[in-house]
């Protein structure tokens, strides 16, 4: 019996076409994204190959969220085909098996709805195999075939969350007998995923995020996340581990919720309940009269009907099922959101409002959409659906208006939910003890984003149903244009948000700049998308299919006798005024603000290249000195910038012309002395100057420029966010032009180059011992100059404060204007920023210093712990390092269009991001703000007196040692040695990571090529480590003594090598190894602790034995890793609690095997026993290295 | 006193059955049914009347109004029951007239008010005005479909297969309800049940294949037919026999074995009898116009 039901499903099912549309769509997308760089699935791969186990599973479980689509169709037509068909009373009148007959049809869908995902593996099969015919992309980025890859796929991934998901769907058709109950059983599975996917936000809850994931994909991301690439090209995901955990958890529920389902499971039909009705007992004797009537059809008739419409059709909507269902899906996710997602260091910001207007818009957003696209589809062929449409159609009533009130509803039911998340948003702000709340925040960023975005969207859904002749290919079509379109424009490579629907600038609500220079476009644009809108319900209204259903030419044909002459004029109008808007958001994006799209960009990259490449040897002077006169216009977001710029031939030939790459958006001029321009290049912003006389070595000339920023009208996306109305913030890089020919501009991505056929690119010259001509230029000014003096004149509007480098000299008010003058106080890097807008400013002195943050009123909180910072910061490094030479120490805040914090000459510009809205109340969890403010001062002397020359390994003495630095001022005011693991394990996690994303290749710590990863990442946990192996004064004289060698030197700039130069002495014969394993080679290591026992001593105390397995291991540039003979000394230590907060008993050993046994003396019982106790050495997998002491046996 | 024209309406539909062949007819104040068996045009025909459908040729007027071109002035004067009469979910009997009685123009909320509880009241319905239609039972529902019919002051009311699954009980209050109304609108009534129309409309036509097969009173119509319809008992497996013989109009089975009506202009003997002539014979008989056996 269950081999006939089983049989006949799958044949039932394998006629039907969905099955081979969906092989066919899944194979076409993944073979795309296996032979073209345009399309992706999931996220860029880089160094691993396209067709490699790890980039199969990644597609694989990506894909497995969409089939979930197929799995309710598939499943609830299992269930429910023979009740749809009413042929259920026959078939179950037979003498039916019911085991026979419900295990084989589930087992009958689950076998097809499995096939669809099949197309994954045809696509990147036949994809790889026709690259290497066809050579579409280079044949080395395809790796050999792993069978077993595909086959554990298919049993870890696809057959087990088909199973999963097909149970529940299964279960929720034969015990509702619904589909649209079985296409939220699809949702439910969706919110699962998306709950869980909260968890992974920050390392601690790794584990159970790896559990809870439904579909396994979170799972396989945690177990690879540090695979190496060499390692994502060879290891299939495997039978083992979290993985292995996570599916039998989900199948064993798979197995209960199925078995559960089947003994409810009945032929009998349910009976249904009868509600008893209610007698009524008085009988009613009232009589009733015909009243006299009198109908009218007028102007007020017209909206008596729509208020009638609206309300019915409103009430059918909040009183569905499937709202009621959505809504719950939002308020959970909502919840799930607030309460879960840490941000950096498992902190979180206070709930400012414009965090939960993100969070509201980030967890509601698909639900809305989904709202919309099904109730547009539900209201429109409600009537029809309802079998009522012929008496609502035969009364007089103008279509436009039924559709108006339609679409009115289900605007209005998403302007309810958004008010009721607002309300939910507000709780959580008053139970968080936050009582800054803006409802007008709130409420304008609903009108102003999601408002605009979802009448357009409800009316084009509309629209679209209206057109279409069956609800079914109207929702197609609309979840086509919602979610395809977007894809297809970035094929085309159009970025006009005119062309995508309801789309406009980004619009991010910014304490400090409120909505941003994006607004007015925004505004705009949402007009422009809300008259369409209106346009397309007119339309609409005029096809609307009043009567028997009729093609769409002949609703055109009739369209002229159902519209009245004044809807035509109305219709006019609209597309009167829609042309109008169109035209003036057109002349404002593309001709006053034109752009560009990417690949144009690529394009003229690659041109530049081709073109100008031939004067990459050109030399240019050096910027010896700077006087800048600044006007910053906040308001009108304007900037005049004249600078008198000193430039000196430096070099020993002399200069006959200067090369500029200019500065795009700006109106710029030049007066440089005795030159003419000879060539100016429009496109490619390249200028030369001829020089007549040349610049003789050693000679100086002063070079006038004026720059003009204009903001006119609006722009396509959000425009320039450094010039603002509150928050200015720019560097000198960005206002003046580059000399030479700038070849940051070439194209950097290895296959990119290799696209356009441009020769392999260095990231970065290769490290050199013997000073030579590299050693000649830093990494920062890149030849371009050195230390040099620079003065400002600088003002803006009166309620403003104007920031730049050096000490203000003197403050005056001018025409209405704040004016200030600032003047550096030493030489200092050609690198610096100018700032501008409505701050409060705390200050402390420190040792004559001034120490100043410059905040927004509204970011008061961490203030005091700021300048707390900074001056840590000062007295540790002048302590260790040697003199401040700035007479200030400035943190300024900026508006949180970014995301980080930098160090300029004395002055740190610092996001209001990160930091400054943080909630730092509990003082056992990391503080982001010491770090990041100890780091950013730790570059006044790493970067700022010494800075590497450009070549590799120039990042380490700045970045690596800032944070170093940052590290040790935290070490100074913890009181427990096991606080500094919990701030470090971010710093591994950073680095392994940052590795196993690697796109070209890793290199050592000395060798590193400006990588985030390896200078902040590795740079810090190896420095921390080696002070505490060679002891921190040792490793702070070193660094004391090379600072000391460099400091403010022009040239030549030091290499990582001259560092290494002076750390040598300072480390022990002993440990000389560490140079080698840390800083010349990647080096990792496995220690694990395999067995800790203990025994009572007759003396009362206690015997541990501890065996240990430990190897160390050479990586090379991919990843291919090497054991090597260990002889290391590795801490050992004891733990006295269950959080490994107390430690007890550490030593450090020696390790000459890869096995050894330890056994030691103890006064006390410890609860846990550890090899590397601290976590000073990198180790891929660290759990393994603690263990519970038991008894032994 | 109004007057509904059609003049040569024809409607062909995509896949070529042909639903009206050049259908004329003048109507006025009163009842009219309409007779045809299942697919023979007549919903074709009241949905064209109603502006539901489109007509490829021919006219027709509401006094001045011109139906195929000013649906929305036929939609103020129309009453509409339609062969499948629906409703929503989640919404009472109450609600879902008002929110049709509006879509009629009775904007003045007293009246509306008045109207639907009136109109309620006229079906049976007043007690369960606050249940869900949507759990009526079909008998139920039809009654409401009724009562939205009658809403306002319509001067043309169409009514298709209105008594299907209403009760004897039901379908006598029904007729009481729109032979009042029927006095000065014209209401059109379709239907397969020949009784219906014998027992309350003044005309009738019967429609078959899209035509109309006759048109004018249905006494008259017996009347033509009056000592020409013979009956007799026959033999199953005789008749096929009868069947190239005669012309037979009917058969039906009484106690098991077939009755047949045939039509003949004078006695044909052979063991049949005369009778009276009814409306059912009248109907078969222009239906049934090639003899075949039904």
């Amino acid at each position: 019996m269950f081999k006939t039901f089983f049989l006949s499903e799958l044949i039932y099912t394998l006629k039907q076409p969905v099955v081979y549309i969906f092989i066919f769509i899944f194979a076409l997308l993944e073979f795309f994204a296996t032979v073209s760089d345009n399309v992706q699935v999931g996220g860029a791969i880089g160094n691993v190959y396209r067709n490699s186990p790890y980039t199969l599973t990644q597609h694989i479980t990506i894909f497995c969220i969409f089939s979930l689509i197929m799995a309710v169709t598939f499943f609830n037509n299992a269930a429910l085909r023979d009740h749809n068909n009413e042929f259920n009373e026959i078939l179950f009148t037979t003498p039916l098996s019911k085991p026979g007959f419900f295990f084989g049809r589930f087992f009958g869908a689950l076998l097809v709805s499995t096939l669809p995902l099949l197309g994954v593996f045809i696509g990147m099969l036949l994809g790889t195999s026709m690259n290497s015919i066809f050579g579409w992309l280079d044949p080395n980025r395809f790796g050999p075939f792993y069978i077993e890859a595909y086959i554990n796929n298919y049993l870890l991934f696809i057959l087990p969350n088909m199973f999963l998901a097909g149970a529940v769907i299964y279960a929720m058709a034969n015990k509702w007998k619904s589909t649209i109950i079985s296409f939220v059983g699809g949702l439910v599975i969706i919110v699962a995923y998306i709950v869980s996917t909260t968890l992974v936000s920050d390392i601690d809850n790794e584990t159970i995020a790896g559990l809870s994931d439904i579909f396994g994909m979170n799972t396989y991301n945690i177990e690879t996340k540090y695979f190496t690439p060499v390692e994502k090209n060879t290891i299939s995901p495997s039978f083992s581990g979290l993985l292995l955990q996570n599916r039998l958890i989900w199948s064993v529920l798979g197995v209960i919720i199925l078995l559960l389902s089947y003994f409810s499971f009945s032929f009998k039909q349910k009976n249904k309940k009868v509600k008893k009705q209610k007698e009524s007992h008085s009988k009613n004797e009232t009589i009733f009269d015909l009243p006299k009537l009198n109908p009218s059809f007028t102007g007020n008739t017209s909206w008596v009907q729509f208020k009638s419409f609206f309300y019915t059709n409103f009430l059918s909507i909040i009183k569905s099922v499937t709202f009621k269902i959505l809504f719950l899906f939002c308020v959970i996710i909502l919840v799930a959101d607030l309460s879960g997602g840490f941000e950096y260091f498992g902190l979180q910001s206070y709930p400012l409002t414009y965090r939960l207007i993100d969070s509201i818009e980030g967890s509601t957003k698909i639900f809305l959409v989904i709202i919309a696209v099904f109730f547009s589809g539900e209201l429109i062929w409600r009537d029809r659906d309802s079998k009522i449409n012929e008496v609502i159609d035969a009364s007089a009533h103008t279509s436009f208006i039924s559709m108006a009130a339609k679409t009115l509803s289900l605007i209005s039911t998403v302007v309810i939910l958004n008010l009721f998340f607002i309300v939910i948003g507000v709780i959580y702000q008053l139970l968080n003890g936050y009582t800054r709340i803006e409802l007008d925040v709130y409420l304008l960023d609903f009108l102003y984003v999601n408002l605009p975005l979802f009448i357009t969207f409800s009316g084009v859904t509309i629209l679209i149903q209206v057109l279409s002749s069956n609800k079914y290919i109207g929702y197609f079509i609309a979840i086509l244009i919602l979610f395809v379109l977007e894809i297809v424009l970035s094929i085309l490579d159009i970025s006009s948000n005119m062309l995508n629907l309801a789309n406009g600038p980004f619009l991010q609500y910014s304490d400090m700049d409120r909505f941003g220079p994006g607004l007015k476009a925004a505004l705009w644009f949402n007009l422009y998308w809300i008259l369409f809108t209106l346009l397309g319900l007119l339309v609409a209204g005029a096809l609307w299919n009043r009567g028997s259903k009729s093609s769409l030419i002949a609703r055109v044909k009739a369209a002229r006798k159902e519209i009245p002459k004044s809807y035509r004029g109305v219709i006019a109008v609209a597309t009167i005024a829609w042309l109008g808007v169109s035209g003036y958001v057109y002349y404002n994006t593309q001709i006053l603000n034109p752009y560009r799209s990417g690949d144009t960009n690529e394009q003229l990259a690659v041109d530049y290249e081709n073109k100008y490449g031939k004067y990459r040897d050109v030399i240019s002077p050096k910027v010896t000195d700077a006087k800048y006169y600044i006007d910053i216009f906040p308001a009108e977001r304007n900037m005049n910038v004249k600078a008198d710029i000193e430039l000196t031939n430096a070099s020993d030939k002399p200069i006959d012309s200067l090369h500029f790459y200019t500065i795009d958006d700006w109106d710029s001029s030049f007066d440089i002395p005795n030159s003419k321009v000879v060539y100016t290049d429009e496109t490619y912003l390249y200028k030369i100057y001829k020089l007549s006389p040349p610049l003789q070595p050693g000679e100086k000339m002063v070079m006038k420029i004026d720059n003009k920023y204009i903001t006119k009208g609006f722009s396509n996306g959000r425009g320039n966010t450094n010039i603002i109305n509150n928050g200015t913030f720019f560097n000198n890089g960005q206002l003046l032009p580059t000399m030479g020919y700038n070849d940051g501009y070439e194209i950097s991505d290895k296959n990119t180059r290799r696209k356009h056929d441009l020769p392999p690119k260095e990231r970065m010259p290769k490290l050199t011992e013997e000073v030579g001509e590299l050693h000649m230029a830093n990494y920062l000014s890149d030849g371009q100059s050195d230390f040099i003096n620079v003065e400002t004149i600088i003002s803006t509007s009166k309620d403003q404060t104007a920031i730049a480098p050096g000490t203000l000299t003197k403050q005056w008010e001018e025409n209405n204007r704040n004016y200030y003058h600032y003047k550096t106080d030493t030489p200092s890097l050609n690198f610096y920023s100018f700032m501008s807008a409505d701050f409060e400013i705390a200050k402390r002195k420190w040792n004559g210093i001034d120490m100043e943050i410059y905040y927004d009123e509204k970011h008061d909180v961490n203030i005091d712990m700021m300048l707390d910072a900074v001056q840590r910061s000062l007295e540790y490094y002048t302590e260790n390092f040697g003199p401040y030479y700035h007479k200030q120490a400035r943190i300024i805040e900026f508006p949180r269009y970014a995301t980080f914090a930098q160090a300029f000459p004395g002055t740190m510009p610092y996001s209001e991001a990160f930091g400054f809205v943080i909630n730092l109340e509990d003082e056992t969890d990391n503080n982001v703000i010491d770090a990041v403010i100890a780091h950013e001062m730790g570059h006044q002397w790493w970067a700022h007196q010494v800075i590497g020359a450009n070549m590799q390994g120039g990042t380490m003495t700045s970045e690596s040692f800032s944070e170093y630095s940052s590290l040790m001022t935290l070490k100074s005011i913890s009181d427990n040695p096991m606080k500094m693991r919990e701030f470090l394990k971010y710093d591994h996690d950073r680095y392994l990571r940052g590795r196993s994303g690697e796109r070209e290749k890793e290199l050592p710590l000395y060798k590193v090529e400006n990588q985030g990863y390896i200078h902040y990442g590795k740079g810090s946990v190896i420095l921390y480590a080696l002070q505490d192996y060679i002891g921190e004064d040792s490793l702070n004289v070193a660094m004391k003594s090379f600072l000391e060698e460099y400091r403010y030197r022009n040239t030549p700039y030091p290499s990582s090598l001259d560092f290494l130069r002076h750390l040598e002495p300072r480390v022990p014969d002993s440990l000389k190894y560490l140079v080698n394993d840390w800083f010349k080679e990647i080096t990792l290591y496995d220690n694990r602790l395999k067995e800790a026992n203990y025994k009572m001593l007759d003396n009362g105390k206690y015997e541990v034995t501890l065996e240990i397995e430990s190897s160390k291991i050479k990586s090379d540039s991919l990843g291919n890793e090497t054991k090597t003979a260990i002889n290391d000394w590795i801490d050992v230590g004891f733990f006295m609690d269950d959080d490994e907060k107390e430690l007890y008993q550490q030593k450090r050993m020696k390790f000459n095997k890869e096995k050894s046994s330890i056994t030691v003396q103890l006064d006390k019982l410890p609860v846990k026993a550890a090899i590397d106790p601290r976590h000073l050495l990198i180790d891929r997998v660290y759990d393994d290295n603690i263990k519970r002491i038991s008894l032994q046996e | 006193m109004n007057t509904l024209t059609i003049t040569n309406l024809s409607k062909t539909y995509s896949n070529g059955v042909k639903a009206l062949d050049d259908v004329s007819l003048t109507l006025e104040n009163g009842m009219f049914g309409l007779l045809g068996p299942n697919g023979a045009g007549k919903s074709s025909l009241m949905r064209t009347l109603a502006t539901l459908q489109e007509a490829d040729s021919g006219t027709a007027t509401l006094d001045d109004i011109d139906i195929l071109k000013q649906p929305a002035e036929v939609r103020k004067v129309l009453g509409y029951l339609p062969q499948e009469f629906g409703v929503y979910p989640r919404i009472t009997a109450e609600q879902l007239l008002t929110h049709l009685a509006i879509l009629k123009g009775i904007t003045n909320p007293s009246e509306r008010k008045a109207l639907v509880r009136y109109l309620l009241d006229k079906v049976n319905l007043y007690d369960k005005r606050n249940k869900s239609v949507k759990g009526f039972s079909g008998g139920m529902k039809q009654r409401v479909g009724i009562a939205q019919a009658l809403i306002g002051n319509p001067k043309l009311i169409i009514v298709d297969e209105p008594t299907a699954g209403l009760d004897p009980g039901e379908r006598n209050r029904f007729y009481n309800l729109l032979a009042d109304v029927g006095k000065e609108v014209i209401v059109i009534l379709s239907t397969h049940i020949v009784d219906d129309v014998r027992e309350l409309c003044t005309k009738m036509a019967i429609m078959n294949f899209g035509e109309i097969v006759y048109h004018g009173s249905p006494q008259a119509a017996i009347d033509d037919l009056n000592s020409k319809v013979y009956q007799k008992i026959v033999d199953r497996d005789q008749l096929d026999n009868y069947a190239s013989e005669y012309k037979i109009i009917s058969n039906k089975m009484v106690g098991g074995q077939p009755l047949i009506h045939v039509f003949s202009e004078g006695h044909p003997q052979n063991g049949f009898e005369q009778v009276t002539p009814n409306l059912e014979d009248v109907f078969f008989s222009k239906i049934n116009t090639s003899n075949v056996l039904v």
